[in-house]
């Protein structure tokens, strides 16, 4: 494994943190604080080809690795948790899907506005009754004719109120219950789909999570992805790409929580020293900075297995993992650090703790990741 | 061209323009200006520091300044660099002369006879009545070729920053930029120039050990003028030279520019902001506390990112550099880009809450505090009084 | 228009900390960036070419690293990029650094219409670079121009220097160094930074490739030798002083009583 970022991936680093510093950082706070998602910065971005990252230029997109693409990831999202969530889930989850399993017909109708960033993508999985229990989905896809009538509703719709495109996940086969599932691509303007109110949520506010409704939705069959019955296929080969993404994303809130507590330490004084230098803050820091090093390098380790075509569903549970705790836990610290100014909005460290925590839960929670990497160690 | 070197390893290290470049070299430790060379290159490349006798013939005597009279009564630099040309050339036994272009010019060469001239050089002639990169050069380079000084100075204008490196190359010789200090060092005969380096952090002493003129500009300021003696006189030459005016550029329009009233770099106080005033809000106090002081306000480049101000106001190192009498810097860390723009400020006040920010290293006073509360208080008081 | 802009590699200065006691730059973790006014240089090219057609040429003189400074001005737009590297070249002041970059663009053909250099880079200051590669390649020069137009046949830029703002037509081939102000570089799509990193899309130039003689060039063609490196002695009295907010505003009164910026007062 390659441990020193080649030149490559230190300028596109380079390249995205300076981005980020200039559009995302001054917008973050309003934001979150308005829950509003920054069209004109979302625009800037999608010249730039942040919504096409690892598509390739023939579609239209960076073609970047998945290694550069982590590191994208990961610097938008120590800008904004929120615009990082956004990238993340419409490039591995909503995008990848398109690419892998589409036609060529597909690929130019919808992954190519999809990687110019004119469509945001979603992925429609998660119900009212069905959240990590995947499979307990109600929503149905009935034949009619040559296209399908779509009925359900979809909640948590990370980009729902944005996106132009929506990767609906249903049953095709009722009759089998729980068994055969499909993965429909509907246009937000379809008649039949409806967008319900942004979600109020504690943090990631800047990302427009919302519900989605299927009411007599008619699709046509040119709207399938790939074949009926292969939705759970296509849901389980987002898993690997989506967990190196929120792991990034996680990852990127990690490290702006240890930037802010680095420069609040340094500044604070209480009995007459700076608390930097108390053996109780150089411990949380400390800490913390060793957990973020080694997040990054679970990361690296299963984008690179990623890059080279290996497997590397246990290296992307484990970092999503890993990741996604370890933001908690530096934005925990890391408020506690702040003190009492750290409980107030004037400091972003509060934004932080409540956008880290969803990590552990969303895209596979912790629970679930344990049981994943806990089967690929035994024989079975 | 053998050239001589410091056996010192700390002092390896080099800057475009006046030794090894930036970062260039294929070996050793890195030093700001250059790669430190190991100590087996160094001894590669050792030779005993000797002053080499130049090939008979080629004797290199005198210093000269250039004679750049262009805003005369506000532009003092070469008065200024007459005054230490003349210090430089006492100790060389030398004479210190002054080359002026132009057309219709005598009256300077009176006034620079007046200012310490030993001789004055002058060259008048129509095509070289504004100041032109290539003909000046034709014209300069002849003389030097001529008359052989050994030291060649100008003020770091504008003007002299992108006329002397021309002039340099045409003679091949060794040119450093905006000096800060000048000495002679008498037992080699040698110039010691003393520039700034990474936005100045740094000094360097450089020197030109071989080729000849040892040539150099010179930041306004740093030395001192003589007074106008009316009573002084000096050896006034009127020197034969080709001129060919250069043709491939050619002037269209020169206006003065205009310096808006109050403008940054004319102001006498400046009061700059920096992120960590808070807020946008916070950021326009300056306004009212820059017109009570009469003075303006300045921003760093993460004020301008946020969009408190607009970008005219942006000092540093992509920004500009002021001069006033008082520098009030708030919520400014120091970073290098940044201070840059200030080092010429006569005064600096710098408030911060971190007793351990850079900033404090270059502020004659610095007030550990939050600059929002502090200027507010300040601001409150300054209306009570004004 | 064939266009060739000279870019350094530098430290990216704000991050820089000085480890004064053993005089080195403390470079972990700093980044290398391109020179800002360089990248407004290849900026100003871009726009021309977007406007006049023709080919960017990026050259640097510098160790090995400096290949991901072109890299990042392939993927900004830059049509060829070369690398001017030789052990030999090390430790070069302007002098012998203008001699390898003349040289370099001597070999080009076409022989470009216009040279872009920034006016100055952030590390070493002097400026010199430009003027003496207009000289070495007998070409008109401005330096820190503001403005940029193509006339028939000619260049009418404007230049802001010692309290004027001069207007020139200059005619081709030329050299000119820009200032801030020219222009505000864009941002680079990420995808086009992939591709700057295909193979052979960067030269190697050497002494060989040059064809120059290793006197001319390096240490051994410079003029100019750094024989001391330190820090300035410092001029500010660095008084400092804490306590209340209340305090802080009265010393700072008090000062600007001092500077006579406010006149004695019994008020307050």
């Amino acid at each position: 494994m390659v441990l020193d970022p080649k030149m490559k991936q230190a300028v596109i680093r380079r390249t995205v943190r300076k981005f980020a510093e200039e559009k995302l950082v001054p917008a973050a706070a309003e934001m979150d604080e308005k829950a509003e998602f920054p069209a004109r910065v979302a625009e800037e971005m999608a010249a730039l080809q942040y919504f096409g990252l690892e598509i390739p230029a023939a579609y239209a997109g960076a073609g970047l690795d998945s290694v550069s693409y982590a590191i994208v990831i990961e610097e938008i999202s120590k800008a904004s948790g929120a615009m990082g969530l956004c990238i993340s889930v419409h490039n591995s989850v909503s995008a990848f899907p398109v690419y892998e399993f589409g036609k060529e017909s597909q690929k130019q109708a919808f992954l190519v506005p999809m990687a110019k960033g004119e469509k945001i993508g979603t992925f429609c999985l998660t119900e009212p009754n069905a959240g990590s229990d995947a499979s307990s989905i109600e929503t149905t896809a009935v034949r009619d004719g040559d296209g399908y009538i779509l009925n359900g509703s979809k909640i948590f719709v990370t980009n729902g109120g944005v996106s132009g495109l929506n990767l609906i996940f249903a049953i095709t086969n009722p009759s089998q219950r729980g068994r055969e599932y499909s993965v429909f691509v509907v246009e937000s303007e379809r008649e039949g789909l409806e967008k319900g109110a942004q979600e109020d949520l504690m943090g990631m506010r800047g990302n427009p999570v919302c519900p989605i409704v299927l009411n007599d939705c008619r699709v046509p069959r040119e709207n399938l992805l790939s074949e009926e019955g292969q939705g759970m296929r296509i849901a389980l080969s987002t898993l690997d790409g989506g967990r190196i993404g929120i792991g990034s994303q996680a990852l990127g809130i990690a490290q702006a929580c240890l930037e802010a507590s680095i420069k609040y330490a340094q500044e604070r004084y209480q009995f007459g020293k700076r608390i930097a230098d108390f053996g109780a803050i150089q411990g949380f820091l400390a800490d913390m900075a060793t957990r973020i090093e080694a997040a990054r390098l679970l990361i690296l380790r299963a984008s690179s297995l990623r890059d080279r075509k290996m497997p590397h569903s246990r290296e992307s549970a484990m970092a999503k993992l890993f990741a996604s705790e370890t933001a908690v836990d530096a934005a925990r610290i890391g408020l506690q650090i702040h003190g009492g100014y750290g409980y107030s909005k004037a400091y972003p460290i509060e934004r932080y703790y409540r956008d880290a925590k969803v990590c552990e839960i969303y895209e596979g929670t912790s629970e679930v990741q344990r049981i994943v990497i806990a089967r690929s160690l035994m024989n079975k | 061209m053998k050239t001589k070197q410091n056996s010192d390893p700390s002092t390896q290290a080099a800057a475009s323009g006046r030794g090894p470049s930036l970062g260039m070299g294929s070996q050793g430790k890195e030093t700001p200006l250059g790669v430190a060379l190991s100590g087996a290159e160094r001894r590669r490349r050792e030779t005993k520091w000797v002053h080499r006798a130049l090939p008979a013939g080629t004797h290199w005597e005198g210093v000269w300044v250039f004679g750049d009279y262009r805003n005369y009564f506000q532009n003092r630099v070469t008065l200024q660099l007459i005054a230490k040309g003349n210090q430089l050339a006492r100790k060389l036994g030398a004479d210190m002369t002054v080359l002026v272009l132009g057309s219709q010019i005598h009256q300077y060469a009176m006034e620079y006879t007046a200012h310490g001239a030993d001789v004055v050089m002058v060259v008048d002639h129509p095509s070289l009545k504004n100041y032109q990169v290539e003909t000046y050069v034709r014209v300069v380079s002849q003389l030097v070729q001529n008359f052989k000084p050994e030291i060649f100075l100008a003020g770091a204008t504008a003007f002299g920053r992108e006329f002397f490196p021309r002039l340099a190359k045409r003679l091949n010789t060794g040119l450093s930029a905006d000096c800060v200090a000048l000495e002679i060092d008498r037992s080699k005969r040698l110039l010691i120039q003393t520039t700034p380096a990474f936005g100045g952090e740094l000094l360097a002493d450089i020197i030109t050990p071989e080729h000849r003129p040892q040539m150099a500009t010179v930041h306004p300021g740093v030395f001192v003028e003589r007074i106008h003696d009316r009573e002084a006189t000096a050896r006034i030459l009127y020197p034969e030279v080709d001129i060919e005016a250069e043709e491939r550029v050619q002037l269209i329009r020169s206006r003065p520019e205009q310096s808006r009233k109050g403008g940054l770099e004319e102001a006498d106080v400046v009061i700059v902001g920096g992120k960590g005033l808070g807020s946008k809000e916070n950021f326009q106090m300056l306004f009212e506390l820059a017109r009570l002081l009469g003075g303006e306000v300045g921003a760093t480049r993460p004020v301008i990112l946020s969009g408190w101000t607009e970008e005219s106001r942006l000092l540093g190192q992509t920004g500009k550099n002021v001069k006033p009498k008082l520098l009030i810097t708030a919520g400014t860390s120091g970073a290098v880009q940044y201070t840059t723009g200030i080092h010429g400020a006569e005064t600096i006040i710098a408030i911060n809450r971190d007793p351990h920010a850079p900033i404090f290293k270059m502020a004659d006073l610095g007030l550990v505090g939050d600059a929002k509360t502090v200027l507010s208080l300040l601001l409150e008081k300054l209306r009570k009084r004004l | 228009m064939n266009i060739v802009v000279c870019i350094k590699q530098v430290p990216d200065t704000p991050n820089i900390r000085i480890d004064r006691e053993r005089m080195t730059i403390i470079r972990d973790g700093v980044e290398s960036i391109i020179n800002p006014l360089d990248r407004i240089a290849l900026e100003a090219a871009l726009d021309l070419k977007q406007k006049e057609g023709g080919k960017i040429s990026v050259l640097t003189m510098g160790p090995s690293q400096s290949e991901e400074a072109l890299r990042e001005a392939l993927a900004a737009g830059a049509d060829e990029a070369i690398l001017l590297t030789d052990p030999g070249f090390a430790g070069a002041d302007t002098l012998a650094t203008s001699k390898v970059i003349a040289s370099a663009i001597s070999r080009m053909d076409p022989f470009p219409d216009l040279i872009l250099c920034g006016k100055q880079t952030i590390d070493s200051d002097t400026g010199h670079v430009g003027p003496q590669l207009a000289e070495e390649l007998n070409l008109p020069q401005v330096c820190g121009v503001t403005e940029i137009h193509v006339e028939m046949n000619a260049l009418v830029v404007k230049q802001l220097s010692d309290g004027f703002q001069n207007t020139y037509r200059v005619s081709f081939p030329a050299l000119l160094t820009v200032s801030q102000g020219l222009n505000v570089p864009r941002h680079i799509p990420l995808g086009d930074l992939e591709q700057a990193f295909l193979d052979g899309r960067v030269l190697r130039w050497g002494l060989k490739e040059l064809d120059l003689r290793p006197e001319e060039v390096g240490f051994s063609g410079s003029a100019t030798t750094v024989v001391r490196l330190y820090r300035p002695p410092q001029k500010r009295k660095g008084e400092v002083v804490s306590g209340s907010s209340q305090t802080l505003a009265e010393h700072l009164i008090a000062k600007l009583v001092s500077l006579s910026i406010l006149d004695e007062d019994e008020a307050e």
